[in-house]
C-alpha cells in the first residue's frame, strides 16, 4: 500500500479549504485520484437543467402513482372466479395488474435513480490505485513473529496429552451434528414399497379384489371395446386415491397375441391384459396407449413399453417391464366382472435400494 | 492535491486532462487508445448506436405481437347437423373419393386403408368433418385439415357406411348437458385424456412422428365421436366404459377451458414452461441486458 500520510494537510488547513478541495484531498490520501470532475450545469437555472430535473421527477412521480394504483387495485378490483358467460371475467387480470403496477413502481424508482446520475449529477471519473504489491518486509516479519509466539504460548507443541484429547473432542464436535442430521434421514421402509392395495387377504376377498372404474362401477369385459383402454383401481377402501394402484386395462384385438414373460402367461383373460400404470423409470403414469402400434408411452421421459411383449420397455430410459396384474372373472347376477386374483408379483414403479 | 499525481503513473490517457486544463477544450488525440473513455465518439456513431437499439426494440415488439397473434386461443365451435340420410348419395360420394383405399365393399385394401365394416357413422363423421379423410397420402398420422365435404354430404356418407355393418352413430342434442359437475369432468379429462392431449388440451407428441392433436379446433360432436370411435392411435372409449354422461362432462370441461381467458392475460400456446421460458429468456432477459447496457453507457 502506498497511502502516504505525510502529505495530508493538517486540520487547520483543511478547515480553510472549500469542501470540494477537502474531498479531493481525502480521496488522494486513500489512493483515489479524481481525474475528471465537472458540473453538468455550471450555470444554475438554465432551461436544460430544469428539463432534466423535470424528467427525473416525472419518473419518481410515476413510481408514486403506480404505488397508489396498486393499493386501489388491491382493494377494489374483482377477484372472484366466474365461469365464462356467467359473470365478468375481469378477475383474470387481478394478479397481472398487481404485478404490473408493482413492477412499474420499482422501474420508476430505478430509472429515476439512474437518470438522476446521468443527467443531473456532476460528471466524475476516478481511478483507484491497485493494492496488489506485497506487504513491506517489516510488516511480514512482525506478523510472523506474533503468530509464532502465539503458537508457542498455547504450548501445543510440548503437551502431547492436551493435543490428543483436543483431537478427540474436535472429532466428537464434527460427528455429533452429522449424526443428528443424517440419522433422521435414514429410515428403512421395510417391504411397504413391494405391495399395493391389490394384495388383500384371501379371506376378505375370496373371489379376488374387484376391479372398478374411478367412479366406483365394477368393470365388465363387455364395457371395453377392442383397442380400448381403461384406468382401473381395486375396489377396496382407499383404492382410488392410493398412489400405487392405478392400473391400465387394455383390450387387444383378436388377432394380437401376447408373448408373455416367464410365469405370467395366465395373467391375462381373453383379449384383456392389465399393467401397472406407474412407469418403472421414474414413476410418471405411462398411460399414453397407441392402440395401433400397441405401445404404452410415458410422457415424462418417453419410455415406450410394448404391450404385446408384456409391457417390455423397447425405447427410452426404462429398463424393467411394467408389472402385470393377474386378471380373473367373477360372475354376479349373471354378469361377468373383472377381479384381481392377487397382487403384482414384483414391486411397481421405479427401483429403490432395497428392491428385492 | 492533483499536482502530486503524475498522469504517467496511470498507464493510460484519461479522457480529460487531469492537470486542470479547460474542460471545454477537447484534448489532442491522434491515435486510438484503450480503456476509459479514450475512444473517439463522434456524433454519427452515437446516433448509429441509438438507431440500432431502436431497431432491436422494434424487432422485440413485433416479435411479441406476432407471437401473441399466433398463440392466442380462439374458440370456434361448429356442430354439424345431420338431416335425413341418403344411402345412395353416400354411395356415389364413396365411389368417387374413398373406394381407392377402402375397397368397393368397404373391406379395405392391403397396405392402403382399413376395413370400414362396422366402424359406424360416428367414425365417418369424425374423420371426414375434421378433414382427415380423404387422406392425401400414407404417413405416420393423418392430421386435421380443411373438410372436403359439406355437412349434408357427410351425413350421406355416414348413412352409407352405417348401412354396411352398423356401428356407433353420431350423437345428437346438447353434448354439454351432463349431471356431473365441471370439476368432475376435469377429473375424468385428467385421468383419461390429459396424458396424451396435455393438461390444457394443447396436444402432445407420441412416439415415432405421431401426435395427439390440440383440441383447439374440435367441436362438441367431434370430441364425442373421437372418444367413441378411437381414431388411429387413440384408444376406443366405449359408451359402457365412459358413459355418455361422462363423455358429455368431459366435453363440457374441455369447451369451458377453451372459452376461458388465461389467468395472467396470455396463454402463450398453453403448453406451459417451454413457451414461458422462451418469453422470459428472450424478452425478459433481453430487456434486462438492454437496461444494463444503458446504465453502464457513458453519458
Amino acid at each position: 500500500m502506498t497511502h502516504s500520510t505525510a502529505n495530508v494537510p493538517g486540520p487547520d488547513e483543511l478547515r480553510e479549504m472549500s469542501p470540494e478541495e477537502a474531498m479531493l484531498v481525502g480521496a488522494e490520501s486513500g489512493g483515489v485520484h479524481v481525474v475528471h470532475r465537472r458540473e453538468r450545469y455550471p450555470i444554475p437555472g438554465t432551461k436544460a437543467e430544469k428539463r432534466a430535473e423535470r424528467g427525473v421527477s416525472f419518473m419518481f412521480g410515476l413510481a408514486a402513482l403506480a404505488g397508489v394504483a396498486f393499493i386501489v387495485v388491491f382493494v377494489a378490483w374483482p377477484y372472484v372466479y366466474h365461469l365464462p358467460g356467467e359473470g365478468s371475467q375481469r378477475f383474470r387480470f387481478y394478479t397481472p395488474l398487481l404485478g404490473g403496477l408493482l413492477g412499474l413502481m420499482l422501474l420508476g424508482l430505478g430509472f429515476g435513480a439512474v437518470l438522476w446520475a446521468k443527467w443531473l449529477m456532476p460528471e466524475e471519473e476516478a481511478v483507484e490505485e491497485r493494492d496488489d504489491e506485497p506487504s513491506p518486509d517489516e510488516e511480514k516479519l512482525m506478523t510472523a513473529a506474533t503468530l509464532s509466539v502465539g503458537f508457542e504460548d498455547t504450548g501445543l507443541q510440548r503437551r502431547r496429552m492436551l493435543v490428543g484429547s483436543l483431537a478427540l473432542a474436535g472429532g466428537a464436535l464434527a460427528t455429533v451434528p452429522l449424526v443428528a442430521l443424517v440419522g433422521a434421514l435414514i429410515k428403512k421402509p421395510g417391504n411397504q414399497l413391494a405391495h399395493t392395495l391389490w394384495g388383500q387377504p384371501p379371506e376378505k376377498y375370496p373371489n379376488g379384489v374387484p376391479v372398478i372404474y374411478s367412479d366406483g362401477r365394477r368393470v365388465s369385459p363387455n364395457d371395453i371395446q377392442a383397442g380400448g383402454l381403461a384406468t382401473v383401481f381395486p375396489g377396496v377402501p382407499g383404492g382410488i386415491t392410493s398412489a400405487n394402484t392405478p392400473t391400465l386395462l387394455i383390450r387387444l384385438r383378436p388377432n394380437q397375441s401376447v408373448k408373455s414373460r416367464k410365469g405370467q402367461a395366465d395373467f391375462g383373460w381373453g383379449d384383456f391384459v392389465a399393467f401397472s400404470k406407474i412407469c418403472t423409470h421414474a414413476g410418471c403414469p405411462a398411460s399414453l396407449y397407441e392402440q395401433q402400434t400397441t405401445r404404452l408411452l410415458c410422457p415424462c421421459h418417453q419410455s415406450q413399453f410394448e404391450v404385446l411383449q408384456d409391457a417390455k420397455p423397447v425405447f427410452g430410459p426404462a429398463t424393467r417391464p411394467l408389472p402385470k396384474l393377474p386378471l380373473g372373472i367373477e360372475v354376479v347376477d349373471g354378469t361377468q366382472y373383472f377381479v384381481g386374483r392377487h397382487d403384482f408379483v414384483e414391486p411397481i414403479g421405479p427401483a429403490y435400494w432395497e428392491r428385492p | 492535491m492533483t499536482e502530486d499525481f503524475d498522469v504517467d503513473e496511470l498507464g493510460f490517457n484519461p479522457a480529460i486532462s487531469a492537470t486542470g486544463a479547460d474542460p471545454q477544450e477537447a484534448p489532442q488525440r491522434d491515435r486510438a487508445s484503450s480503456s476509459l473513455g479514450v475512444r473517439r465518439r463522434p456524433r454519427r456513431a452515437v446516433w448509429r448506436r441509438r438507431f440500432a437499439s431502436g431497431v432491436v426494440l422494434l424487432i422485440a415488439l413485433i416479435g411479441m405481437g406476432g407471437a401473441y397473434a399466433l398463440f392466442a386461443s380462439s374458440s370456434g365451435a361448429n356442430t354439424a347437423t345431420s338431416t335425413a340420410a341418403d344411402v345412395a348419395a353416400g354411395q356415389q360420394l364413396y365411389e368417387t373419393s374413398c373406394i381407392t383405399c377402402h375397397g368397393n365393399n368397404l373391406q379395405g385394401v392391403n397396405q392402403r386403408g382399413p376395413s370400414l365394416i362396422g366402424v359406424g357413422g360416428a367414425a365417418v363423421y369424425f374423420q371426414v368433418s375434421t378433414g382427415r379423410m380423404p387422406a392425401p397420402g400414407q404417413g405416420a398420422e393423418m392430421t386435421r385439415k380443411e373438410a372436403k365435404f359439406t355437412d349434408e354430404q357427410i351425413s350421406q356418407l355416414e348413412a352409407f357406411v352405417q348401412a354396411h355393418g352398423g356401428g356407433p352413430e353420431t350423437p345428437t342434442g346438447n353434448l354439454r348437458d351432463t349431471t356431473l359437475s365441471l370439476g368432475q369432468g376435469g377429473d375424468l379429462f385428467r385421468l383419461n385424456c390429459a396424458s396424451c392431449h396435455g393438461f390444457s388440451g394443447a396436444g402432445a407428441p407420441l412416439s415415432a412422428g405421431k401426435l395427439a392433436p390440440t383440441l383447439k379446433h374440435a367441436s362438441d360432436t367431434q370430441l364425442f365421436t373421437a372418444m367413441l370411435t378411437g381414431p388411429e392411435n387413440m384408444p376406443v372409449f366405449n359408451d359402457n366404459q365412459l358413459t355418455p354422461n361422462e363423455k358429455r362432462a368431459i366435453i363440457d370441461y374441455i369447451q369451458t377451458l377453451k372459452e376461458s381467458n388465461d389467468p395472467g392475460g396470455s396463454g402463450i400456446g398453453r403448453i406451459g414452461p417451454v413457451s414461458e421460458g422462451l418469453v422470459i429468456w428472450v424478452a425478459g432477459i433481453g430487456a434486462i441486458v438492454l437496461i444494463i447496457m444503458w446504465i453502464g453507457a457513458k453519458s
